[in-house]
This record gives C-alpha cells, structure tokens and sequence, in this order.
C-alpha cells in the first residue's frame, strides 16, 4: 500500500512535469496569437490603396486597381457555390474586386465563424450575422466597429436618412454607443406569417374571411357548428422553438400590441409611459391570453397545437381534421395548396392579412433590420481598407449592387419593364419554371443570402409571387408600433440581466401554456405577477430603465 | 447398464438444465427486442429512401416502401457535389487509416517491449492527450501555422493516433510469447524484420480490428474536414450529408412546387443516408470475424 503510494507520487511529479510543459506551450501559443495593434486606426489617409476619390449615393463603385477581398461564405446545400458562377466574373468586371470566399457549410456557420475569428484567422468581410451574435465579439476586439467607418458608405447613410432607420440602428448599438454590424436594411417591414383558411370550406358555410381576431372567433364558431367532432383549428411551429405556436403568438401579440412567440423580449417598450415594461405582465399580453383561452376551452382550437410537429398539424390539414392553420407564404403554395389540391379535391386556401386587434392596424416595429456583415479588425490595417468599405456599400447597399446581387445581369439573366422582374426564358427561381435548364441561384449564384437582402419595397417585393404580394400590400399599409431607444447595457449589468432573463423568460412560456390550455385559471394572474416578481422581474425592468436614463444623459 | 450408465453423465452436461433454458429463452427476448430497435431505424429510412413523395408525407411508410420511387436516387446519382464528396471520403478514409495504422502499430509495438527505458513516460505522453488537449482554437491556429489547412493531412495527421486503440494494439503484442521473437532474433532477423515477419502476420486479428475501428471513425467524421477545409469541394460527403439536413427546409423551397422537387425534398436525406453508409455495411460482415477476437485478446490483459 505504501508502495503505491510512493509509486503514485512519483507518477504524479512525472504528470507535473508533462502538464508545465503543456502550459508552456499554451502560454507560447497565446504569445503568438496577441497581435500589435500598432497605428492610429482613425487615419485613414494611408489606407486609400484602390479606393475612389469621389464616391457618392448612387455611382458605381469601380477600384482605382484590382483588388481582392475576403470573405465567409455560406454554402447553401440548395446552391452550392461554384467558381463558374456570372456573380463572381460579373462582380470582378464592375468593381474591379475578386471576392474570395472560405466556405462553410451552413449547418454549422457560427461555429466555424467563432473559430475563425478566435483564432485571428477570420476573413475581412464576415456576412450572414444575425444581431446580437457579434456582441461576442465586441470585447476581443476582434471586429470593428463600423458606425466610426459608416462616413465611407454613402449609401448606406442615404437610405438610413431616406427610410428614417437611425432609431433601429440605436438598438443594435453597444455600450460604447457603437455598433459592430452592418445590418441589412429594409425600406419596410416585412411581414411573415399569418391564418390561412380553407375557402372551399367557407364559401359552403356561407362564410367570408376575417378580418379582425372577432370575426376569426366566429367564422371558427361556425365551422364547429358543422363539423362537432373536429377542431376547426390546429397549429404548428410548436417544436425546434423555444416558444410553442410561436408563430401564432407573434402576429396574434402584434394585434394586441405586444410581442410574444418569435419576438418575444421580456423587456418591451410603453410609449405611453414613456419606459421600459415586462412584456409577460402587461395588459395587452393577458388579453391574448384569455382570447387564445376562450378559442381552446370552446374547442375551436387543438390543444395539441401547442406540442405537435409540424408535419402533424399539416396531416391534420391534409386529413381534413382541421381547416385553419398558421401559413406563410412560401408553407401556403408549396405544402399546404400543393398537397391539398392532390389530396382533396375542390380545396382552396388562402391566407389572410393578419386579423386586426385591439391594438388596430400595426405591425411591430423595428423589423426593418436584418442579418449582415461584420469586418473583421484586420481589415482596417490593410492599405485598402477605405476601397473595401466603398466596395461593401455598392454591393450591399446601393440599389445597383442590390439589383444586381438579387437579379443579375439585365438582358442576360432578366428583363425589366414597368416596375416588373421577369427572369429570361430557360432560367428558373425556387422552382418559378420547372422546365427550365439553369437556375437563377445554382447556376448564376444570384439570389445568394449572403449577398441579397434588404433594400427598397419595390426590390423587395419584386420576387414576391401573386399571393405573397397580395398579403404584403395589405400589411405594408399598417403603422409600425415605436420601438425603445437605445438604452446599451454595461458588461456586468449585461451579465446580471442574462442570469435573471431565462428563468422569467421559462416561467411566462410555462404559464402562457397552463393559461392557454385552461391548467392555470386566468383570475389566477395576479399570483403570476407576483412568481414573476419573485423571480426579478422589477429589478430586470429597473436595470434597463436606469440604462436608458444613463444613455440619454450622456448622448443626449 | 454401462452403456446408459455412460450416457447418462453425458445428457446431464449437454443437455440444458431447465433454469438455464428459461435464461436463454428470455435472453432471446430481449435481444431480439434490442435487434428490432437498432434495426428499424435502419429499414425505415431505406424504406422511405425507395417511397413515393405522397405516402412519406401521410406517415404510411414504415416497413417497406410505398410507391415505389427512384426519383431522388437519380437527382443524387447526377449531383456532382455528393460523388466529389463522396471521392474526398474515400480519399481521406484511405490515406488516414494507412497513416493512423503504421503510426499507431509502431508506437504500440515500442511500447509492448518491457525491457524498454522510459516506457511509462510515453505511455504516459499518450494517455496525457486523452484526459487533456489544447482545445478547439490552439488546435486550429497549429494546423493553420503548420500549412496543412485545405489538404488530407490536417485528418490524417491530428487523428493518427487513437489512444484507446495503441492500449489494446499494446495490450496484443504483450500478449504474444517473447520466446518467438528471441527465436527470430538468433535467426537473424533485424527489428523491422520481426514486426513485419513475425509479428504483423501473427497480429492480424488486431490489425483488421484496428483498420476497421480507424476506417468506420474517418468514415463518419465530419468535424476535422469542416474545420480545415475552407472549399465545397474538398469537403467529405459527411459534411454534405449535414448541410442537407440543416438545409433541408431551404430544399422544400427551392423547386417543390413541381412534381420533381417535391418527391426530392421528401426524401433526400434517407437516400443520402443509405448511400454513405453502404460501404461501411459492406465491409463490416467481412471484417467482424477479426473483429470480436481482436478486441477480446486485448481486453484480456488490458
């Protein structure tokens, strides 16, 4: 026994020895890794290498000399990237500037994103970054912040003016009153989902569509009075979510003037009050609940809606078992109107404008901006770091670059003629000409996330199909709710507000469902508030207040 | 009388007793139940790689296709990007066993000899990296700085050596008699000619266990491929087949509103599944053999 002790002891003195030598190494390593980070980054005199002199709103950008950049790449197994692609050649040919992407997969594009930009190893460009994943980023240093470089971006600034965005872009900015993304903008707020309902089945109760979550109440009363055995209405986007029918709880929020499913913030924004509120404990959020509470207790509604695949609550359509169902516009052609014309026969169904509420015609505010691009810090000490920034605001934000980044080549791969796109014969997009030999995104690469996103309504909107159009016109004419000025944690503040966040967040998801499904009655909301109290939800309310006295103060 | 006598002793061994045939009766049963669930699995998703668009989408497949349908096998069959996948597969499959075995098998063999000085510090050395290891960015900026990003040797190279399997090729070659080797020693055969000639031969059950353990593991690794490699088409079919499944509501969107579309969406990623795994279910029956005695000659001594 002692003997193995001794002989442990002198493994162990052996192991110590090994793992020095390992921490060495580490420290070695890490020496390596922490660049200087010599020269006054605010001049940018030095740094015009290929950049144009003049370079406004609404010219071609085209470098003084060839340059090439780098840049991450997405790799869509829909369109898997190809050197061949006219994007590139065409690129090349009016900018003067070779994009050479570092693809990754799209399945797992942060991970490799993290570790790129941890190990200093990231390209100067890196799109397709949904706010807030570049605050982890921010205290590295490792990407920039761009609001000091935005002076080179003329039209990104115009359309910041021209579309009113500054108080969206307020929101994505950190403590130090910066931002690190340059997010894609949209001119308006793009609506995504909403009721479908089949039409077939109303014409032959006599019934029109909806309008408001009233009429939606009574058109279900009547398509139960029907059918008795079967719920007039089943619902999806209920896993792989963290919130169930998170869909229907986000455009049925928006009617009662708060977010849930999707959007939903434990902090929101009473304009009224002018202040922070916990969106889990406001009127507006009780309302929804006792309308969603009276649909399932009178069985209009699946009480599995809340708990089903996708897949299943779509058989349940498809089965006839239910006859509304939460669409967008992409799910109501290609799944729901395609398999149901094969399935059941004379069956129709259409989307709605989303029914208005309480709240009247809104939609929520500050949707306007989308995933986009962060530059890596290496970037601003290259010599043609001002000709990159020109470069990212002519392909990202000018109407030509976006036109072309979504459509292509005029005449080669499209025509346009009175406000309209038509894609050239013998190409297809998503499927729009089945016959077609090439694809607009796998055989030209436009069409590409990466590089198309935002901008005008009329772009936009431009590769809306008829169905998509009709329901955005109706929901582009709805006033946006204000949104919350800025109000940028501090770190440790930040730190706090994530520990107390999740369990208030699990606590209204939890009791929004024993609400709903009539598990918790409602006059019990009160004793809700308070559990909510319990858990900080003042002091998380307070936290953010005070960080917005503080902003206004110092910013003004 | 001698003869039932002499019977008797002998039906009492050979025959079960009666506890021992109700254990194997309920042995049965369970291992049968355990055989239906791994093997499920497995039939559903070739059953629904050979099933129409219609009857994937009602639930109606389980046990055998329905609507028979080689639709997608066709697309797939044509795509470039799967078989440019699926040549990296192999590629690196080839080239890392091959390093991972003479790597691991000289290390293993080194380590099997007693007499050598130092030995529990390169045991040591290599058990070190199974408990501790740089993490995911040292990792990275090494391979980056030692120029191997972009080509096989960034898998071949980290992954040579399993330490699990140099401690059971280790634990075989302590197994074999010392005597052998000191024979060939006095008949002249140089170190090298000893593992090659006495050794190897005698080691073969390990050896294709061994090659089957690094074969299957390159096979299915997508991880090593996503990191070093920064171009579609150096990526392994793994990396192809995971894209496909994170992408998979991006592929109902692109072309399902046609016939072709639909049916591809709907069953792409079983066909994709049965087509990589295919060859590791080919080689396996052949390889088990070695297989179970492999792994038991090294668990004996561990």
């Amino acid at each position: 026994m002692k003997n193995a002790g001794h002989k442990n002891a002198g493994q162990l003195s052996r192991r110590q020895i090994l793992s020095a030598a390992g921490f060495i190494g580490l420290a070695t390593l890490t020496g390596c890794g922490s660049g200087d980070d010599g020269g006054d980054s605010k001049d940018l005199s030095k740094k015009q290498n290929g950049a144009m002199k003049e370079y406004r709103a609404g010219q071609q950008f085209k470098a003084a000399k060839p340059l090439s950049f780098s840049v991450l790449h997405n790799n869509n197994p829909v369109y898997p990237p190809k050197d061949s692609w006219l994007f590139w050649k065409e690129l090349t040919q009016r900018t003067g500037i070779t994009l050479k992407p570092v693809g990754v997969p799209l399945s797992d594009y942060e991970k490799k994103r993290s570790l790129l930009i941890g190990a200093g190893d990231a390209p100067f460009l890196i799109p397709k970054t949904y706010h807030p994943a570049e605050v982890a980023f921010v205290s590295s240093g490792a990407v920039l912040p761009v609001s000091d470089y935005v002076h080179l971006m003329p039209n990104f600034q115009d359309k910041v003016r021209k579309w009113k965005l500054e108080p969206e872009l307020d929101s994505i900015r950190q403590s130090d009153g910066k931002y690190y993304l340059l997010p894609g903008l949209h001119e308006k707020v793009k609506s995504g989902y909403s009721l479908s309902f089949r039409t077939d089945v109303l014409d032959r109760l006599g019934l029109s569509l909806p309008t408001t979550w009233d009429e939606v109440y009574t058109v279900l009363k009547a398509i139960k009075a029907e059918y008795p055995d079967r719920y007039p209405f089943t619902d999806r986007w209920s896993t792989n979510t963290p919130y169930p029918a998170a869909a229907l709880f986000s455009y049925l929020g928006q009617a009662f003037g708060v977010r849930a499913g999707w959007t939903y913030d434990n902090i929101s924004w009473d304009d009224k009050a002018r202040e922070f509120v916990f969106t889990g404990a406001t009127d507006g959020f009780r309302q929804m609940l006792e309308y969603l509470r009276k649909l399932v207790d009178e069985k209009l509604m699946d009480p599995e809606s809340f708990t089903q695949t996708d897949d299943d609550a779509v058989k349940k359509l498809l089965a006839e078992k239910a006859f509304v169902i939460s669409a967008n516009p992409q799910e109501l052609v290609q799944n729901y109107r395609y398999n149901l014309e094969k399935q059941v026969k004379g069956a129709r169904i259409e989307m709605i404008p989303v029914p208005l509420g309480p709240a009247g015609p809104v939609v929520l505010g500050g949707a306007r901006l989308e995933n986009g691009v962060m530059v890596s810090s290496k970037a601003l000490k290259s010599d043609s770091f001002v000709a990159m920034m020109q470069f990212v605001d002519w392909l990202w934000y000018s109407d030509e670059g976006q036109r072309f980044a979504k459509w292509g080549v005029e005449g080669v791969t499209y025509t346009y003629a009175d406000g309209r796109y038509k894609l050239k014969d013998g190409i297809s997009l998503m499927g729009s000409a089945p016959d077609a030999p090439k694809d607009l995104q796998k055989d030209y690469g436009f069409f590409n996330g990466v590089f198309t996103y935002g901008g005008s309504w009329a772009l936009v909107s431009s590769s809306f199909s008829p169905d998509e159009k009709k329901f955005q016109d109706v929901m582009a004419q709805r006033q946006e709710l204000p949104i919350g000025p800025a109000h940028p944690l501090q770190s440790v503040e930040q730190e706090q507000a994530t520990l107390w966040e999740t369990p208030l967040r699990d606590h209204v998801t939890q009791n929004t469902l024993k609400f709903v499904l009539g598990k918790r009655p409602l006059s019990e909301w009160d004793a809700y508030v308070s559990e909510l109290k319990a858990k900080n939800m003042d002091q998380l309310v307070g936290l953010h207040n005070k960080a917005y006295e503080r902003y206004k103060k110092e910013n003004g | 009388m001698v003869s039932i006598l002499n019977t008797r002793p002998r039906t009492s061994v050979n025959q079960p007793t009666r506890g021992y045939r109700v254990f194997q009766g309920i042995n049965g049963v369970i291992l049968t139940g355990v055989v239906v669930v791994t093997l499920y699995p497995f039939v559903n998703i070739i059953a629904r790689s050979f099933s129409g668009e219609r009857q994937i989408r009602a639930g109606e497949v389980t046990l055998w296709p329905k609507g028979f349908n080689l639709t997608t096998y066709r697309i797939v069959f044509t795509d470039d990007t799967f078989w440019r996948g699926y040549g990296n597969t192999v590629l690196y499959t080839v080239v890392s066993t091959a390093v991972a075995m003479v790597l691991t098998t000289c290390y293993a063999y080194v380590l099997s000899k007693k007499h050598l000085k130092g030995r529990n510090v390169l045991v040591g050395i290599a058990v070190f990296t199974m408990f501790f290891s740089g993490g995911l960015i040292p990792h990275y900026v090494l391979i980056t700085s030692l120029g191997l990003k972009n080509s096989v040797w960034a898998i071949a190279l980290p992954n040579a050596i399993s330490v699990f399997n140099l401690l059971v090729m280790k634990a075989f070659f302590e197994s074999l008699p010392t005597e052998l080797e000191e024979a060939a020693e006095i008949d002249g055969l140089s170190t090298y000619g000893i593992l090659l000639r006495i050794v190897l031969p005698l080691s073969k059950a390990v050896v294709a266990t061994m090659v089957l353990f690094y074969s299957v593991s390159f096979w299915n690794s997508w991880f090593q491929a996503f990191l070093y490699m920064d171009r579609a088409d150096l990526m392994p079919v793994t990396v192809y087949l995971r894209n496909l499944i994170a992408g998979a509501t991006g592929a109902t969107d692109a072309g399902a509103t046609t016939e072709q579309g639909s049916q591809v969406a709907a069953n792409i990623q079983a066909v994709t599944i049965v087509l990589t795994s295919l060859p590791i279910l080919c080689v396996y029956p052949f390889v088990q053999r070695y297989f179970v005695s492999g792994v038991m000659l090294g668990a004996v001594k561990g």
